[in-house]
């Protein structure tokens, strides 16, 4: 096993690139889930920011998305091993639909980190512990550091995903 | 299964510190934000890092329904501030 923060770092970008993916797949960037999502996209971009990175932002504050199942996906395997994390994925169903969100990013989010960090702690690199601060640490480069270029860097992204799968409006 | 639990809390220290140093950062950031609705993401961050720390403490099958009840009900608050600040919520019909 390599040092523990090493392996936090490792695991954030593991835990980064799973939530952001999913998130994109879904649609996220597209519009806002709610008004709630809606209203702090539009004052990211009067901040100077890119509506559609804002749209995602808002949609991440307002729902459990992907970036949440996998955090409690990484709580769940860090608690009750594989069941934990499925269990972890009924939560966030139930989540989902107690915030008024009828996407599935969320639930998709946490089956794919549960099979992703269980993998991970059963080939003996990882430990689930790791994935749990290494999500916090990716949802703090999204959402915690700059929301002007954050929402410019996933707009970037939101363009790519239109042109690889389209289906965007 | 029983294995993967550690006994001790206190074994990731490092995880739990790497939590708790973004909590206060995040917590710093939404008292200086002035929008009310930029103060939003940050709010989230606090609420990711408080759920880690939940979980890295109690290293307990159940703790993962107290972990997932405190960051749905945290996000349903952020989803009610915003709807509310943004005049009510517009997709009832």
């Amino acid at each position: 096993m390599l040092d523990e923060p090493l392996r936090i770092l490792i695991a954030a970008l593991i835990c980064w690139f799973n939530f952001v993916t999913i998130d994109l797949i879904f649609k996220l960037p597209e519009r806002g889930g709610v008004s709630g999502a809606t209203a702090i996209a539009q004052e990211v971009e009067k901040g100077g920011g890119n509506l559609n990175g804002g749209y995602m932002m808002g949609n991440i504050v307002s729902s459990p998305d992907a970036s949440a199942g996998t955090l409690l996906a990484s709580c769940g395997v860090y608690c009750a091993g594989l069941p934990g994390g499925l269990f972890a994925a009924l939560l966030v169903y139930i989540g989902n639909r107690i915030c008024y969100d009828p996407g599935y990013a969320g639930t998709t989010g946490c089956i794919t980190a549960t099979l992703i960090v269980y993998g991970a702690v059963q080939s003996g690199w990882f430990a689930a512990s790791d994935f749990i601060a290494g999500m916090v640490i990716a949802i703090l480069t999204i959402q915690g550091l700059s929301s002007v270029h954050a929402s410019r860097l996933i707009a970037r992204l939101w363009k790519i995903r239109c042109r690889l799968l389209r289906g965007c409006t | 299964m029983e294995d993967q639990v550690p006994v001790v809390a206190g074994v990731h220290m490092i995880a739990i510190y790497v939590c708790a140093v973004i909590a206060v950062y995040a917590a710093l950031r939404v008292i200086i934000e002035r929008n009310t609705m930029r103060k939003l993401p940050f709010l989230n961050v606090v609420s990711f890092a408080i759920t880690g720390i939940i979980a890295l403490l109690l290293p307990h099958p159940l703790t993962i329904l107290a972990a997932a009840a405190f960051f749905v009900g945290s996000t349903f608050e952020s989803n009610a501030i915003a709807s509310t600040w943004s005049g009510g919520m517009k997709r009832n019909g």
